[in-house]
């Protein structure tokens, strides 16, 4: 059963949820917590629902694999909505990530992917400023938004502090990019992908 | 400031009793299931276990046998919370509750310094909608007593509900109880 509700951020009182850590995230995976229908990622020491995908979502999300999977050599992959072991508090499930080396390296979650790509349509301003903290605070280098809204491609690099709220981290660089435009990922420079096969 | 939705997950209260079943959670943990979300309890100062032991002390008191005063227990209060609330005076004797947490309190009490505003709105939303009767506020803030009755629903509050008829009290007055009207509490022997 998932339930969601909306921001308390906005209002007064504050609410002082309680964060879990990611091991104790891992137990309760373990324990069968969590049922298919159920799908929840751990951000920042909270339990997010995540929301149902619709055709164009999980379009975008096949497309950004393909390519990425085109652009990247035999010394990484790629893998689709799959568990990363992000920090203490975070083991979120990104539309897709890139990692460093094959599969079978990773008996326990990746930790650093080199890339992390979300497809976010409703969901646009929760992936770019809540998610994109919790991805900034960790290092992510390279982190892309594929925005449906809008039909662009956002890219956000540079990892920085930030005195606002929330994480206390933001990406320094952020580009928006047509569908005209082409992309080269951090991790693999000479790879040019286009933005147009990125999005439905 | 750009706001945006937090989709959290709410927990019902049998998922959160089996995650302290299940060892994730620990029973003294100072976590509090108010309307599927897990809270933080505030650390407690010392004015504020004062005012618990002064409170806990008067109700007995005043409600006498057939009474239990529960201080800091557990409440069965709807399907997705399970506060614990500074004290709770519920009908019957100890052992009624051996297998089950109380769901029916006859009177919450909660003390308040930097939680004020938390709980009478957030915490008073949630037990109006349970349909608690009785919610008085030890406010070390004020140094007075509100108490909250006769829940009323409200689309504004936080959980849809809130009490319609609020009181204030200041050292010298007395209280009595909705469910013992005979008998009064003064509002001095409450606070610290």
């Amino acid at each position: 059963m998932v339930a969601v509700s909306f921001s308390y951020a906005m209002r007064a009182p504050a609410i002082p949820l309680w964060r879990m850590t990611r091991k104790r995230y891992e137990r309760l995976v373990d324990a069968g917590t969590f049922g298919e229908n159920d799908r929840v990622e751990l951000l920042d020491g909270l339990l997010v629902a995540r929301e149902p995908q619709g055709s164009l979502h999980a379009m975008a999300v096949v497309l950004a694999r393909t390519a990425l999977e085109r652009a990247f050599g035999r010394r990484y992959h790629v893998r689709e909505e799959k568990p990363v072991a992000l920090d203490d508090l975070s083991e979120p499930e990104p539309d897709v990530v890139v990692v460093r080396g094959g599969p079978r390296d990773y008996r326990t979650h990746p930790s650093s992917p080199v890339l992390v790509v979300e497809v976010a349509d409703s969901s646009l301003a929760f992936d770019r400023l809540r998610k994109g903290g919790v991805y900034a605070r960790a290092g992510v280098a390279d982190y892309w938004v594929v925005n449906l809204v809008d039909d662009v491609l956002e890219v956000y690099r540079e990892p920085v502090r930030t005195t606002s709220r929330g994480t206390g981290w933001k990406f320094a660089s952020v580009r928006r990019l047509e569908r005209n435009a082409t992309i080269s990922p951090l991790a693999a420079p000479r790879a040019r992908i286009r933005v147009a096969s990125l999005l439905p | 400031m750009t706001t945006y939705p937090v989709p959290t997950r709410r927990w019902t209260r049998a998922e959160y009793d089996r995650l302290v079943e299940l060892g994730v959670l620990h029973e003294d943990e100072p976590i509090e299931l108010l309307g599927g979300q897990m809270i933080v309890a505030e650390p407690k100062g010392t004015p504020h276990s004062t005012a618990i032991g002064l409170t806990a002390d008067a109700l007995r008191a005043a409600f006498g046998p057939g009474w239990v005063v529960r201080v800091q227990g557990p409440i069965a209060l709807d399907d997705e919370s399970e506060p614990e609330p500074d004290l709770a005076v519920v009908s019957g004797q100890h052992r009624d509750y051996l297998v089950e947490h109380p769901a029916r309190p006859a009177l919450l009490v909660e003390v308040a310094e930097p939680s004020l505003a938390f709980d009478r709105r957030y915490k008073g939303s949630l037990y109006a909608r349970a349909g608690v009767e009785d919610y008085w506020i030890v406010n070390l803030v004020d140094e007075v007593v509100e108490v909250h009755r006769s829940p009323l629903p409200d689309p504004t509050s936080e959980f849809g509900w809130r009490y319609g008829d609020v009181k204030t009290f200041r050292p010298g007055a007395s209280i009595s109880t909705l469910s013992r009207p005979d008998v009064t509490v003064a509002v001095a022997d409450l606070l610290p």
